[in-house]
C-alpha cells in the first residue's frame, strides 16, 4: 500500500492543493471539497495525482516527469569522477533543508557531516522596494524604505517569500558558490550513517543474501522511520517527509566487490538491499536518492538488475577527461544525460521527455538540463531549449492550475 | 601539473602511480621520495617490491634519518619467527603504531611499493577500505601507491584510481628514451585536470619535464562562465550622463499623489468608493465658479 495514495484523498485527487501562504497578492482561493493535511515541499502531480516531492533541481523534476513521487527511489549513475553526481545529491538534500523535511544522509567515504557543511545555498527570491530597483536612491531621497515612489499603491502589501518558513513553492534555486547558512541547515533534523563508524571491528560472518554494511544501513533507515513516526503512525498534523540519500552505493568501500570483480562473490548483495529498501520506502513517507558508481561495476547484468529495482534511473555522463571535451559540438555543456527508467505509478503510462537526447549544463545559479539540437541554418551553433518550464516558477503553478481545473471539468461531466 | 603531483602540494592526497611492464614508475615513486625528505617531511615507505638498500640508493644522505622503511621484502608472509614486517600488517592496527611512532607529531608520508602486491593478498574492498581509513586517519599527509596495472583486473584498477586524488599513468613514449606521464588530478571541489607530458628523471631523483606530446590536443582548461557584455562597443550611447541622471529625477511623475490622497487610496476602504480631488498645476479651479461656465 503506498502511503502517499493514503495521505491524498482517492475521491478528489484532482484538486490542487491550496499552497500559498495566508497573506496573499491576490484574495481568490479555491475550495477544496476535502480536508488534506498538506505537508510543505509537496504537491499532488498533474499526471497522476500523486504526492511529488522536487529533486532540487528544476529542470530533473521536469526530465524525470514532474518531480519525484513520495514512496519511490531515483538511482543515479554517477559520472567518472563522480563530481556531477554528488552535486545533484547535495541539491537533493539542500531542497529538504529548504523545505523542512527530515534528511538522512548514508554515506561510506566521506563523513555525511562534510557533505551536509557543503551543500548550496537557495536563492531567495524578495522583491525588493520599487525605489531600489528604479536606481533612484539619491541622498536627497528622504522617504523611509517601505514607501515606493511609483508603486506605491502596493507598498503596504506583504512581499513576496522573504522568509525562507513560509516557502511553499515547489522546487528552488541554488547557488552552487556559496555554501547554506548553518541556521538553515541545523533548523532541520539531520540523520547520520557513516559506515566506518558503524561497522563492528569483528564481523560475524553469518552467510546472508545482504551483506554486513546494507543490512546495518537499511536498519539504520528502519529504525528511524519507526521511531520518527513515518510510516503512518505520526499524528495527522506533524507529517513530513524523510529524504534519504545515500552516496556511492556498491563502490568497494560499502564491502562490496561488485566494482572490483567480474563475477563477485556477494553478487546479489546490493539488489537484496535495494529490495529492501524500496519495500520500506514504499511503506512510509519516504523519498530516496541513491547513486551508484555503474562505470566501475564490471558485470552488466547486475547494473540492469540494480535499475530495474529502482523507480527512477537517470546516467550522468561528463565530458570531463574524454575526448568528448573538446569536440565543438558539445562545447556549451558539461555532460550529457540519459534517462534509463521512469516509473509507472498507479497508470498505465509514463511520462518522458519527448527527446531522448538531453545534455546538463552545472552553472553556478543552476543545473540546467536541454536538448541538443541542431540549428539548420547554422551548423556551427547548436540550439539548446532549456527544459521545462521557464524560470519563473509561477509559470509552473499556473499551467499546473490550469491542468487541474481541466481534469476537473472532465471529472464532472 | 606531474611536477606539482610529486610535490605534493595538497594535504590528505592519495596518488597512484600506475605502470605496465613496459615501463616502470617506480622512479617516479623515489623521485617521490626524495621531493618529500626535502621538504623536511617524515616518510615510511612499505616495501614489498624492492629491498632497502634498494630504496635508499640514490636518496640524499643528509635526509635519511627521516626516511623509516618497513621491510616487507624479507619476509612478507611471516613465515620466520620474527618477521619484520607482514602484508597482514598492512590492514590490522599494527601500522598506526608504526606511523604515529615518531615524537614529532607531523603528518607523515606514506609511500607503499607497492599496492599490487597487498592486493594478491586481501580482497581489493578490504584494502580499499583500509586505504581510506588511513587517509582520514589524521597521521598521514599522503599516501602514495605504486599500482602494476597490467597484474590486475581492469575493475579492482578503475576502483583504486577512483579512490585516488591524483592518477599518474606512465607509458612509453614515441621517442625512444622519453617516457609520457598522463596525469589526472582531481580536486576536493569536483574540477578534473588532465595532462600528459614527457618526463624523465635524473640521476639525482628530481624530474625534469618536457613539452607535451604534440599529436594529443590541449585539453580544455575549465573557464568560467564570463558573460560578453552586450553594453560594449556599440555605435549608440546607452549610458547616462550626471546632467541627465538629475534630469531624469526632478521629471514628475502622472501619478504623484499628495500625502493624504495617497493615504486614503493606501486605506482599505468598505463600500463605495470616494473621490479625492487633488487639483493639478495645470487646472484652474475657481470655488465660486466650479462648473467653469459662468461668464464673470
Amino acid at each position: 500500500m503506498n502511503m502517499a495514495m493514503s495521505v491524498s484523498n482517492t475521491g478528489e485527487r484532482r484538486s490542487q492543493q491550496n499552497t500559498r501562504p495566508a497573506c496573499n497578492t491576490t484574495s481568490f482561493q479555491k475550495k477544496s471539497r476535502s480536508k488534506l493535511v498538506s505537508i510543505p515541499g509537496t504537491r499532488p502531480s498533474v499526471q497522476n495525482g500523486q504526492l511529488i516531492v522536487s529533486t532540487g533541481v528544476t529542470s530533473l523534476d521536469y526530465v524525470i516527469g514532474g518531480g519525484l513521487a513520495v514512496g519511490t527511489l531515483l538511482l543515479v549513475e554517477e559520472d567518472k569522477y563522480d563530481s556531477y553526481s554528488r552535486m545533484l545529491l547535495k541539491y537533493f538534500l539542500a531542497e529538504g533543508v529548504v523545505c523542512g523535511h527530515h534528511v538522512f544522509l548514508g554515506s561510506a567515504r566521506d563523513p555525511p557531516d562534510e557533505i551536509m557543511q557543503d551543500l548550496p545555498a537557495p536563492i531567495l527570491d524578495d522583491i525588493p522596494s520599487n525605489a531600489v530597483n528604479m536606481g533612484q536612491v539619491t541622498a536627497c531621497d528622504s522617504e523611509d524604505q517601505g514607501s515606493m515612489k511609483i508603486a506605491w499603491r502596493y507598498q503596504n502589501l506583504p512581499k513576496v517569500q522573504t522568509a525562507l518558513a513560509s516557502s511553499s513553492r515547489f522546487g528552488h534555486y541554488y547557488d552552487a558558490s556559496k555554501t547554506m547558512a548553518r541556521e538553515l541547515r541545523e533548523a532541520v533534523k539531520c540523520s547520520t550513517f557513516f559506515l566506518p563508524h558503524e561497522l563492528p571491528a569483528e564481523s560475524h560472518a553469518e552467510p546472508s543474501p545482504i551483506s554486513e554494511a546494507y543490512r546495518l544501513l537499511l536498519r539504520s533507515i528502519q529504525e528511524l522511520i519507526r521511531q520518527e513516526g513515518f510510516d503512518g503512525t505520526a499524528p495527522q498534523k506533524s507529517r513530513n517527509i524523510l529524504r534519504i540519500g545515500l552516496h556511492s552505493l556498491g563502490s568497494p568501500l560499502w564491502a562490496d566487490d561488485i566494482c572490483c570483480e567480474e563475477k563477485p562473490t556477494q553478487a546479489s548483495s546490493l539488489t537484496s538491499f535495494l529490495y529492501g529498501l524500496r519495500a520500506l520506502l514504499r511503506s512510509s513517507l519516504c523519498t530516496c536518492m541513491v547513486t551508484v558508481p555503474s562505470h566501475l561495476i564490471q558485470n552488466r547484468a547486475i547494473m540492469d538488475r540494480v535499475t530495474r529495482l529502482c523507480d527512477t534511473a537517470i546516467a550522468l555522463e561528463s565530458f570531463r577527461g574524454s575526448e568528448r571535451e573538446t569536440n565543438p559540438l558539445y562545447k556549451d555543456y558539461h555532460g550529457l544525460l540519459h534517462v534509463k527508467q521512469t516509473p509507472h505509478l498507479n497508470c498505465l503510462v509514463c511520462e518522458a521527455p519527448d527527446t531522448k537526447d538531453l545534455a546538463f549544463k552545472l552553472k553556478r545559479k543552476q543545473f540546467s538540463i536541454e536538448e541538443n539540437g541542431f540549428d539548420d541554418y547554422n551548423d556551427d551553433n547548436l540550439v539548446g531549449r532549456t527544459l521545462g518550464p521557464c524560470s519563473l516558477p509561477a509559470w509552473e503553478e499556473l499551467t499546473a492550475a490550469l491542468k487541474g481545473i481541466f481534469y476537473n471539468m472532465a471529472h464532472r461531466c | 601539473m606531474l611536477l606539482d603531483v610529486i610535490q605534493g602540494t595538497e594535504n590528505g592526497g592519495f596518488v597512484i602511480i600506475q605502470d605496465t611492464v613496459e615501463c616502470c614508475g617506480r622512479q617516479l615513486l623515489q623521485s617521490c621520495i626524495a621531493a618529500a625528505l626535502h621538504r623536511e617531511e617524515d616518510v615510511h615507505v612499505l616495501a614489498f617490491e624492492v629491498c632497502e638498500e634498494d630504496v635508499r640508493l640514490r636518496l640524499d644522505r643528509k635526509c635519511e634519518q627521516r626516511l623509516c622503511v618497513h621491510n616487507g621484502y624479507t619476509d612478507p608472509l611471516g613465515w620466520s619467527e620474527h618477521p619484520l614486517f607482514t602484508v597482514h600488517q598492512f590492514i590490522s592496527e599494527e601500522l598506526n603504531v608504526h606511523l604515529s611512532g615518531s615524537e614529532e607529531s607531523k603528518p607523515a608520508t606514506l609511500v607503499i611499493d607497492s599496492l599490487s602486491w597487498i592486493l594478491r593478498h586481501h580482497p581489493p574492498a578490504v584494502v580499499c577500505q583500509r586505504l581510506q581509513e588511513l587517509r582520514r586517519g589524521g597521521a598521514l599527509r599522503r599516501v602514495v601507491a605504486l599500482l602494476h596495472c597490467d597484474l590486475h583486473q581492469q575493475g579492482i584498477v578503475g576502483s583504486l584510481c577512483h579512490l585516488a586524488t591524483a592518477v599518474i599513468s606512465v607509458v612509453p613514449g614515441d621517442r625512444g628514451q622519453q617516457a609520457v606521464a598522463k596525469t589526472t588530478r582531481r580536486t576536493k571541489s569536483g574540477k578534473v585536470t588532465h595532462e600528459e607530458e614527457y618526463f624523465s628523471v635524473k640521476e639525482d631523483l628530481t624530474v625534469t619535464v618536457e613539452s607535451r606530446p604534440s599529436h594529443h590536443g590541449r585539453p580544455q582548461t575549465e573557464e568560467d562562465e564570463r558573460e560578453v557584455d552586450p553594453a560594449a562597443n556599440l555605435t549608440f550611447n546607452l549610458r547616462l550622463s550626471e546632467g541627465e541622471k538629475e534630469a531624469k529625477e526632478k521629471l514628475s511623475l502622472p501619478f504623484v499623489f499628495s500625502a493624504e490622497k495617497k493615504s486614503a487610496l493606501l486605506q482599505p476602504r468598505p463600500g463605495s468608493g470616494r473621490i479625492v480631488y487633488d487639483p493639478d498645476a495645470s487646472d484652474d479651479f475657481d470655488p465660486e465658479d466650479p462648473d467653469d461656465d459662468l461668464a464673470v
